[in-house]
């Protein structure tokens, strides 16, 4: 009877055995199989209401107009980091995308586990038409963005966007204030407290995803700094004051809310919100669902100081293994770099073009940026722009969690700004150790 | 001697047949719940992030970790007043109402059955996604329904404590249907002919549900009672998952779902293996205790 289970339990091992080899094989198969066409996954983080319609626009034509290539989309949940978790499960199972979009913050931690090739070694190796495409298009500071530490050129930036402050005039102008916003965060503050007092409503929401991105440009624009040399030094005088002053309308005037990214969108579009700080990616998503008269302006400044703003948004990078993948990967992301489909995808998303030349040409954004004044906070602030902080090694992700942690405690009133800062600077820098 | 040999035969032929008839639920098992049990445990000794080729072997110092992880103490208690809610919510509720629609209103029955079942077909996560627009304190329905009544909706996605009570009523919305299913057939197994006699005899109601009902129907109930643990706890990762992601500042993280962040967030391969390794012996134990004592008490009508 032992014998038989022994029996019955090394059948069941075996079968377990040959069905996961088939899997392996039917997926080289898949490809081999469609011959003439290449197909090719694209993983992007582009959500319906963040322009997600148009990358399957861009995927629809690119098809229809390649002969051997065959673009798949996939969509990633919970953005960059949820993209980066689910690519480390794929290459966990042995696979790969061929054409991936990663978040600025996790450039390093990308390059350290990831295997990518780097566009300029693709172009040189088969494509020698499009040798100079990157210079000749990219202005070296934008280039740069997607520069490792070890100054690596990993990928090719695709999404810029920086944080714009989206307000309600209406709201303003019924509390006595501005209708043309702060222009300051002490202004902003000032004007927060007012909303509430006159109105009721509430007068901020500083967008609140599974990033710190909108907080950095608080921080950082006060004169502290994420991380110097490897290591996070945000809870400097600066940054704990800038971000003591963010809490202090959560929790003292209660003029500013706390609350989940979704929720607080729908809060200011529903007019229950009189100021916005979020991404200017959000701007189609503002403006088609605001009833009332609703105007975006540039990110406030600390007084005195300069503006520091993290680039948001995403480079693209080649995650595609093999030549045949690697090839058909070029051919995709060249022709999303080309200025009819930048120009689509800055009206689908409100993300600010990357290359050259789109703004101004008749077949780019020309009409567009004339008639859509709320671009205008965005590119007028473009010189502002510095790297998304991503702190280094495999303790990247933890890090990034530890950050999000201490900001709900800070919000809740447990724990003091310098408190918390303090101690979860001390504890990333153990991890980074 | 010769009718010996044959009846061994025979029953050698029968134990084969048998062993080919279990063979299919065998392989399923072994696939899908002892070899990865057995791998996760094998995992919970090292050092690993699912992607490295090399797995560094640790020894025990996984299961050392998690005694002296800061967040275990806070992600255990939340657990237990998950459970808690829990099974208020869907063990509790259902059999009292269970009790009111087969002795007390029996008007409507169908009615109630096919609403209450109802939105155990939506799927979870369309749920969570509703709700949290539903929800939404500032500008959702509810705020503005409660504003109509001078009521501030608080900001339970941000709230200590709140913010579980209001995922394990998402959770309920999926679960609570089945629950009253299961027990609404259990209860009305109770004879009519004994409550009425009870009724006559003018024992109060509450009297008739403790004494009467609750240990007639009593093997209904405690397969509801386990089911709501170990089925809710799971249930309740998806709107964890979808809402607050275990925040604010893990307040609304529960076991699972810090295994998950664990293993497939932080990529603690070996960490997040000896926690479910832990999290299973627990139950484990649970379960022992349960069939040790309270299974004694249960009544089965065959």
């Amino acid at each position: 009877m032992k014998k038989n289970i022994l029996k019955a339990v090394a059948a069941a091992l075996m079968t377990a055995s040959l069905l996961t080899g088939c899997g392996n094989d039917n997926a080289g198969s898949e490809q081999s199989a469609q011959g003439d066409k290449v197909k090719i996954e694209y993983w992007h983080v582009n959500a319906e209401t963040q322009g997600g319609k148009t990358v399957q626009e861009l995927v629809d034509k690119f098809n229809a107009q390649s002969k051997d290539v065959e673009v798949v989309a996939r969509y990633n949940p919970d953005m960059y980091k949820g993209l980066m978790q689910n690519l480390q499960a794929e290459a966990a199972a042995g696979k790969s995308p061929a054409v991936v979009q990663v978040g600025w913050a996790f450039l390093d931690y990308f390059s350290n586990n990831f295997t990518y090739s780097a566009p300029q070694k693709i172009i040189d190796k088969d494509f020698s038409d499009d040798k100079n495409f990157l210079q000749d298009n990219f202005l070296p500071n934008v280039l740069d963005l997607a520069k490792n530490s070890k100054g690596d050129q990993v990928g090719i930036p695709y999404s810029l966007s920086t944080p714009v402050l989206y307000i309600n005039r209406d709201l303003l102008r019924q509390a006595g204030l501005d209708e043309n916003g702060p222009k300051t965060w002490e202004e902003l503050i000032k004007f927060s407290d007012t909303v509430k007092k006159q109105t009721g409503k509430y007068g901020f929401y500083m967008q609140e995803p599974a990033d710190n991105w909108a907080q950095q440009a608080l921080l950082e624009s006060n004169g502290a700094r994420m991380i110097t040399d490897g290591k996070a030094s945000f809870a400097s005088e600066d940054g704990i004051k800038a971000y003591q002053a963010y809490a202090d309308m959560v929790i003292k005037t209660k003029s500013a809310l706390h609350i989940s990214w979704d929720q607080g969108v729908q809060a200011f579009v529903n007019g229950d919100v009189a100021m916005l700080y979020t991404t200017i990616a959000q701007r189609a998503n503002v403006q088609k669902g605001a009833k009332f008269d609703v105007a975006a302006v540039s990110s406030p400044a600390w007084e005195g100081k300069p503006k520091k703003l993290p680039a948001g948004g995403c480079f693209l990078a080649i995650t595609a293994q093999d030549e045949k993948q690697q090839k058909a990967a070029w051919e995709f992301v060249k022709y999303l770099y080309s200025v009819e489909s930048m120009a689509a995808w800055t009206k689908g998303t409100g993300y600010v073009p990357p290359r050259k030349d789109v703004a101004d040409a008749e077949n780019g954004l020309k009409s567009f940026l004339e008639e859509n004044k709320m671009m205008k906070a965005a590119t007028s602030q473009m010189d502002s722009v510095v790297p998304w902080a991503s702190f280094p090694g495999d303790a990247g992700l933890q890090a990034e969690q530890l950050l999000l942690d201490t900001r709900d405690k800070i919000l809740s009133g447990s724990i003091s700004a310098r408190e918390a800062l303090t101690q979860t600077q001390e504890q990333i820098n153990n991890l980074l150790k | 001697m010769r009718v010996m040999k044959n009846k061994k035969n025979l029953i050698t032929q029968n134990t084969m047949i048998a062993y080919m008839l279990i063979l299919p639920a065998l392989l399923v098992f072994a696939i899908f719940m002892f070899y990865p049990l057995f791998y996760t445990a094998y995992l919970s000794f090292f050092d690993w992030n699912m992607i490295k080729p090399l797995k560094v072997f640790v020894g025990l110092d996984n299961y050392k970790a998690l005694f002296s992880d800061p967040l275990m103490p806070l992600v255990i208690k939340n657990t237990v007043v998950y459970i808690l809610i829990l099974l208020i919510l869907n063990c509790a509720a259902p059999y009292i109402l269970a009790f009111i629609l087969s002795f007390v209103v029996k008007k409507g029955r169908g009615f109630y059955k096919g609403a209450f079942f109802l939105p155990s077909v939506i799927s979870l996560v369309v749920g969570s996604i509703l709700y949290l627009w539903i929800l939404n304190p500032v500008s959702g329905p509810a705020a503005v329904a409660a504003e109509f009544m001078g009521i501030n909706i608080p900001i339970w996605s941000k709230t200590q404590g709140l913010v579980i009570v209001v995922l394990s009523i998402i959770t309920t919305w999926k679960i609570f249907g089945y629950n009253f299913i299961v027990i609404f057939g259990g209860v009305t197994g109770v004879p009519q002919e004994i409550i009425e006699a009870a009724k006559i005899d003018n024992i109060p109601l509450y009297k008739i549900f403790f004494d009467i009902v609750l240990p007639m129907s009593s093997a209904t109930g405690v397969y509801i009672f386990i089911m709501t643990i170990v089925q809710g706890l799971q249930y309740v990762f998806t709107p964890i998952k979808v809402v607050t992601q275990g925040g604010p500042d893990n307040a609304s993280s529960n076991v699972i779902y810090d295994i998950y962040q664990e293993g497939f967030l932080l990529y603690h391969t070996g960490y997040a293996s000896a926690m479910s390794i832990a999290a299973m012996v627990l139950f484990v134990i649970l379960l022992v205790i349960e069939f040790r004592y309270v299974e004694k008490g249960i009544y089965y009508e065959n």
